[in-house]
């Protein structure tokens, strides 16, 4: 037989192991300094770079896409090489999948502190940041799809499946929801506004949690476990079955980030109701890999890289019956909004994606130097720190959820709210955030025993930079098909046709939930008396979203009694149709802003802004006393107002030339003279006045309409 | 590497990818019932909420259905624990009690102070250490004022609030003591008031 010899590239597996270790102390320290700002907002050392509104998207973009992505590239690059009996397609693409995705990292660190956000979560960055993560992604694509093109190994075996779906899918995901009108260099509007946007949004984050998170770790899992174990896949069956049905069903749940918001409550139930159907086919994942290891877990006992890997699979399967549980309306009543969400992704993150890394690394290096590790003894520590770190980190956030989840919603016998100040529930839960930053240091802590074993590891060794390999080329391979499976393994030797109906599978949830948000007109009742933004108000949002006060402050005032008491009337999606982006957030740790329009004097938000102890003792608020001394730039305005206007967004044709900066002084004037009357003396054009008249707009256009009808 | 240790499972399929081989196990009989339940409580649920839904279900959706039949429930307690205080109005008193007048403070401080300065002396709202009362001097009076607000001048009406009535009686009870105050700064004159006799008041 024609046998051909070709040489696997392990210096890209090298370059990109080596990006994950450095990335996953810088994200997680970043981490650390958001989770220490919780309980001592000092810790920002008064820098506004560093606030925690800033910080927070820096830690999750450097986690998410610097240290798991970094980390699906090292095992993708591993063993996509082997299991197609192939090197990559091109050592160009390859590198320049490694340089500019870290370029990409690099840019992220910059602008994010710097405050250029678009604000949605986990796709903050601006538009030409978003435009080169997707030339990168697709030269991915091609360096993987190419791959396979040309691989040894007739049929593709399941890791590719997963493979190939995180790479088609994460480029569709990202392009649609990064469409935006860039008002300016790092800056830019979503061509979405409020619900439509909300729904994008979501449909992207939890998808980007189903695709960038969980399917390529699959794919590493399905290739690392038996190969670790040295034990066959414990059912071929459970692995077609629950590929197909994963990716199917994961598109669809994405509105259950949006449970008894504004969506409307069709688009809600289909959201709850896939989440449900999603447990079936995820544990089918954790099945096949823990069952794998019947029969080998003396081996579990002694190999620190297969105790990282049982820890995450089995950390994914709590994840993934903790996620369809929070997903049950009911139950999201309680959980949304608190630290059980914070806790539930943690289970995912430091479990699943950080132990499943872990366990990756441990067994590659090795490997790629040709040579022992260094110590398994520091490994078995790293285990025990790292577990204990996310007990200390999960078991706070759980106690913490649940406890502010029922103080918000709890009534006196005689139907008043029991904690009306939103601060008490927040001090009730200040030691669990104390907690939880040391369960984060511990398992940083196991990261750097990590980073120096594979350090010594390495120094050990020798890289095998070209590893040789023989194989025959597929046109001198006998084709041999077993009947059982024999439509499926069709299938697999087809790379193109599996990836067109992989396609077909993840578009059609998305389609069927977004498109009639679009289309039919009673899914977005309109609102008379709702209006745009003012010039200055529209400047102020600008600074809102620059601070990233979403990370922390929700604008979705949800309907249940213990919501409309405490805030006021609940959001109805007419009120945001001017809201590019929307800004409904995510997350409470300060109360509800929809409704806060004239709950205040001016003179309070401003004190409140200068020092929010002042007004409200006790508040782990940053200080953002930059907003009273720094000039509001109304450079920027006529570049907004057209990109807005180009989105949608009614003002007149040439407002941006003379009569927006009229409206924004005049406005300017009214504020300081409404902070005059609380003894307050500001200068009119800086930025707190701005994000004041933004603030004082918020929720109040409803109210307008029923004077008018009150009036009528 | 191949798992060469399996050579002899019947289960063992005859493919293999880089060494490694798969199982032709069946899928775990309860798996398979998991995912067949979620689906059938997925159509169940569907067709309850949506297909078929039924009166306010049908009329307002299952969100502002729930939350209208919880809001009655809450504003009726809720309403009549308002009309047994506010029909308490003509005889309340203040209190004397430490712990009372401690939570009156932290209440002032939190919702009143941004208003009234953190001393009572007066900021956008008036002044609450002199002899000049708006709206009524009694202790009655400040509770009504309090609890009623005076919308039209920009006070609050704090039942409103999320203000119990206990605390209004607290707080209430708390600015009682600042009558006659000595202020280190001075605070905001009168406006065009007539003073009125602020009745006896033992904290002075």
């Amino acid at each position: 037989m024609n046998v051909e010899t070709f040489r696997y590239d392990n210096k890209i597996v090298r370059a990109f192991a080596i990006a994950t270790v450095v990335w996953a102390v810088v994200g997680m320290s970043a981490g650390i300094l958001a989770a220490t700002q919780l309980f001592w907002p000092e810790a920002n050392l008064a820098l506004q770079y560093i606030t925690f509104g800033r910080v927070r998207p820096l830690h999750t973009n450097a986690v998410i896409f610097a240290f798991v992505g970094n980390g699906m590239f090292t095992g993708i690059y591993y063993s996509l090489q082997r299991l197609c009996k192939a090197r990559m397609f091109s050592d160009f693409l390859s590198w320049f999948n490694f340089w500019g995705w870290n370029a990409i990292i690099v840019a992220a660190a910059i602008t994010l502190p710097l405050g250029f956000t678009t604000s949605k979560e986990y796709a903050e960055l601006e538009w030409p940041i978003d435009i080169a993560i997707a030339v990168v992604w697709v030269a991915f694509t091609i360096n993987l799809l190419g791959t396979i093109l040309k691989r040894r190994e007739r049929h593709m075996y399941v890791a590719i499946w997963f493979y190939i779906a995180t790479a088609v899918t994460v480029a569709v995901l990202h392009i649609f929801n990064s469409l935006s009108m860039p008002a300016g260099f790092l800056k830019s509007y979503p061509v979405y506004a409020g619900v439509q946007d909300a729904l994008v949004q979501w449909w992207y984050g939890h998808n980007a949690v189903a695709f960038f998170l969980t399917t390529p770790y699959l794919g590493l899992m399905y290739y690392f476990l038996p190969k670790a174990a040295n034990r066959p896949v414990f059912s071929y069956r459970l692995s077609i079955i629950h590929f197909w049905a994963l990716i199917f069903v994961y598109i669809w749940a994405g509105p259950h980030h949006l449970l008894y918001t504004a969506l409307p409550d069709w688009a809600q139930s289909l959201g709850m109701v896939f989440s449900v159907m999603l447990v079936a086919p995820s544990w089918g994942g954790m099945l096949n890999g823990l069952l794998t290891l019947r029969g080998a877990w003396d081996k579990v006992r002694q190999d620190p890289m297969l105790k990282f890997m049982v820890v995450a699979v089995t950390a994914y399967g709590m994840a993934t019956l903790e996620g369809p549980t929070l997903a049950i309306k009911s139950v999201n009543s309680l959980s949304h909004y608190t630290d059980w969400t914070i806790a539930h992704v943690h289970t995912g993150a430091l479990g699943w994606n950080g132990f499943l890394t872990f366990s990756v690394l441990y067994w590659l290096f090795p490997r790629l130097y040709n040579t022992k590790l260094w110590s398994t003894k520091l490994a078995n520590y790293h285990f025990w720190i790292g577990l204990l770190g996310m007990m200390f980190y999960v078991v706070p956030m759980y106690t913490s959820g649940v406890t502010q989840g029922l103080m918000w919603k709890q009534f006196t016998d005689d139907g008043f709210m029991q904690y009306p100040n939103f601060l008490e529930t927040v001090l009730q839960i200040l030691p669990m955030y104390q907690l939880r930053a040391v369960g984060g240091l511990l398992y940083l802590a196991g990261v750097v025993l990590m980073a120096v074993n594979l350090y010594q590891t390495a120094r050990s060794g020798k890289l095998v930079e070209e590893e040789e390999a023989k194989a025959a080329p597929l046109s001198a391979q006998p084709v041999h098909e077993e009947k059982k499976y024999r439509p499926h393994r069709f299938l697999e030797a087809k790379p193109v046709l599996f990836t067109a109906l992989t396609i077909l599978a993840i578009l059609i949830g998305g389609l069927v939930e977004i498109v009639p948000l679009y289309l039919i007109k009673s899914n977005v009742p309109t609102i008379a008396s709702v209006k745009p933004y003012t010039p200055l108000e529209l400047l102020g949002r600008d600074i809102y979203i620059r601070e990233g006060c979403v990370g922390c402050h929700s604008q979705m005032v949800r309907p249940f009694r213990s919501e409309t008491e405490r805030y006021g009337d609940y959001s109805k999606v007419g009120e945001f149709i001017y809201d590019h982006p929307f800004l409904w957030g995510s997350k409470r740790t300060g109360p509800d802003l929809h409704r806060v329009g004239r709950k205040y004097p001016d003179a309070w938000h401003y004190n409140h802004m200068e020092d929010p102890r002042s007004t409200s003792p006790g508040s782990v608020m940053p200080p953002y006393p930059w907003l009273l001394t720094q000039t509001l730039d109304t450079n920027v305005l006529p570049a907004r107002i057209k990109a807005l206007r180009k989105v949608g967004v009614p003002y007149p044709d040439g407002y941006e030339n003379g009569d927006a900066q009229k409206d924004l002084a005049s406005q300017q004037r009214d504020v300081v003279v409404g902070l005059s009357l609380g003894e307050v003396n500001a200068k009119p054009d800086r930025e707190i006045i701005a994000l004041i008249a933004y603030l004082q707009r918020l929720g109040t256009d409803i109210k307008n309409q029923s004077q008018t009808i009150a009036a009528q | 590497m191949s798992n060469h240790d399996n050579h002899d499972d019947p289960l063992l399929l005859d493919h293999e990818a880089d060494g490694i081989r798969e199982l032709d196990n069946k899928l775990p009989r309860w798996w398979v019932w998991l995912f067949n339940l979620t689906i059938l409580f997925s159509v169940i649920y569907l067709a309850y909420y949506h297909v078929f839904a039924k009166g306010d279900l049908k009329q307002y959706g299952q969100m502002v259905a729930e939350y209208r039949a919880e809001k009655a429930i809450g504003d009726r307690l809720k309403g009549a624990a308002m009309a047994r205080f506010e029909s308490s109005l003509a005889t309340v008193e203040p209190s004397k009690d430490a712990a009372t007048l401690a939570e009156g403070r932290a209440l002032f401080e939190r919702n009143c102070a941004p208003c009234h300065r953190i001393d009572g002396g007066g900021l956008v709202g008036p002044n609450l250490t002199d002899d000049f009362w708006i709206h009524g001097p009694t202790f009655a009076d400040n509770v009504r004022t309090i609890w009623n607000g005076v919308t039209e001048k920009g006070m609050l009406a704090w039942k409103d609030q999320g203000m119990k009535p206990n605390e209004v009686l607290a707080v209430a009870s708390y600015i009682y003591t600042l009558r006659g105050a000595k202020l280190e700064k001075p605070g905001k004159p009168p406006e065009n008031q007539v003073p009125a006799q602020t009745g006896p008041n033992e904290y002075e």
